[in-house]
């Protein structure tokens, strides 16, 4: 349960959790964009 | 989360320390991921090559039992904690990175569909999960929680919602477990159900998004049907989600109407801080798509790069379940939340299936 407050402690850096995401994402797509990252395989 | 227990996130005060820190677990999740993978091909080239009869079982399933199957059998230790607890980021770069594999004219159509049947959905939830509290005599505020929880988005709700109605941190703790639990639950009975009633991809998919409540398990519930239930899936839980924080202010007013919480001065403020940011990512990178900025191929490869992040997702989502921590939590508000689930399961498939009769999905 001590734990859980941890988690629910967390509600103001899930905010940059988000931000994380799109700042990172959008810079991947940039990468892909330019052709610095290329043909990546699944 | 029971299995939050197992998150817990171990600061150091050293900022590079506190970022190495998290390497071990996204590296564990990383080994789930590409085993489940490795899993998925020679399982079914053995079998397919002696000529078994055997299920074709795919690498989301695989990389959930694999995290299941730790979780509940060993004990995991702290210095993987901190990278596990990260799955929430994958899971939010892989939705902002699916956007490209939806042009806007898609997100538009399906998006409004899922909207309205979301505000159906979220109506309903709230109305039932509150009778169903109170015949039970639950705590008042743990109700609110409960309601939030299965009528939203799960455990971002709840936590949103804990600090907005002042709840305490045990039933917070309460509800995100009997999310977790159903959610867990969703996972294996969601599929089963749909391949008995035969549901096409883009039915079953907003009926994931709509009925399995956390993020999470939404997208994994999508993705264990086909790839393309998996993107509605993703589209139709994000309607949802945009939709916290009008439900988290309403309560919110509810309560400090009562002297029970803060009251909210600035309401737009107060939306602006619950809303997803991701969503708009994900908006972004559909527009840019959808205006032509990417090639074919570079289509492709951040569609990829949005499986990979998934793949680790679904590997936190096998390593954060722990039914013991869960068992735990008390069996009241598991029954009432099961209760509800299974309601708001059958009223969303009713829901999904109206839409496909009306706009024929």
């Amino acid at each position: 349960m001590a734990a859980d407050k941890s988690t629910l402690s967390k509600e103001s850096t899930s905010l940059s959790l988000d931000t994380w995401a799109v700042v990172i994402a959008l810079l991947l797509a940039l990468a892909v964009r330019l052709n610095v990252l290329r043909n990546l395989p699944w | 989360m029971a299995t939050s227990a197992t998150l817990t996130q171990t600061k150091s005060g050293n900022p590079i320390l506190d970022s190495l820190s998290v390497v071990p677990g996204i590296i564990l999740l990383a080994v789930i991921g590409y085993t489940a993978k490795v899993l998925e091909h020679s399982v079914n080239a053995y079998a397919k090559s002696h000529h078994w009869v055997f299920p074709n079982i795919e690498y989301v399933l695989w990389a959930i039992l694999i995290g299941l199957l730790i979780s509940n059998t060993l004990t995991i230790p702290k210095f993987l904690q901190p990278g596990i607890a990260t799955y929430e980021f994958w899971l939010k770069l892989g939705i902002v990175l699916l956007g490209a594999r939806f042009v806007l004219a898609d997100v538009l159509k399906l998006g409004g569909i899922s909207l309205a049947l979301v505000v159906i959905e979220i109506t309903l939830s709230l109305a039932l999960m509150t009778l169903l509290g109170r015949l039970f005599k639950l705590k008042p505020k743990l109700i609110s929680l409960l309601a939030i929880g299965s009528a939203v988005c799960g455990v971002s709700a709840i936590i949103a919602a804990k600090g907005a109605i002042d709840a305490d941190d045990e039933d917070s703790s309460f509800a995100i477990a009997a999310i977790l639990a159903l959610g867990a639950l969703a996972l294996f009975t969601f599929p089963a159900i749909a391949h008995g009633l035969h549901m096409n991809d883009t039915s079953y998919g907003l009926w994931a998004g709509l009925g399995v409540d956390n993020t999470a398990e939404a997208t994994a519930a999508g993705a264990l049907y086909s790839d393309a239930a998996g993107k509605v899936a993703v589209l139709a839980k994000t309607a949802r989600n945009a939709m916290i924080g009008f439900v988290v202010l309403a309560y919110a007013i509810y309560w400090s109407s009562r002297g029970q919480a803060e009251t909210v001065s600035n309401k737009a403020l107060f939306l602006w801080k619950k809303f997803p940011k991701f969503i708009l990512g994900f908006l972004l990178i559909s527009l840019l798509v959808s205006f032509n900025a990417f090639n074919k191929a570079q289509i492709t490869s951040l569609g990829n790069l949005s499986k990979w992040a998934f793949l680790l997702t679904f590997a936190g989502v096998g390593l954060r379940t722990n039914f013991r921590e869960m068992s735990k939590q008390g069996l009241r508000p598991f029954i009432v939340g099961a209760l509800g689930e299974i309601l708001i399961a059958c009223l969303t498939l009713g829901l999904v299936v109206g839409a496909n009769r009306i706009w024929g999905l």
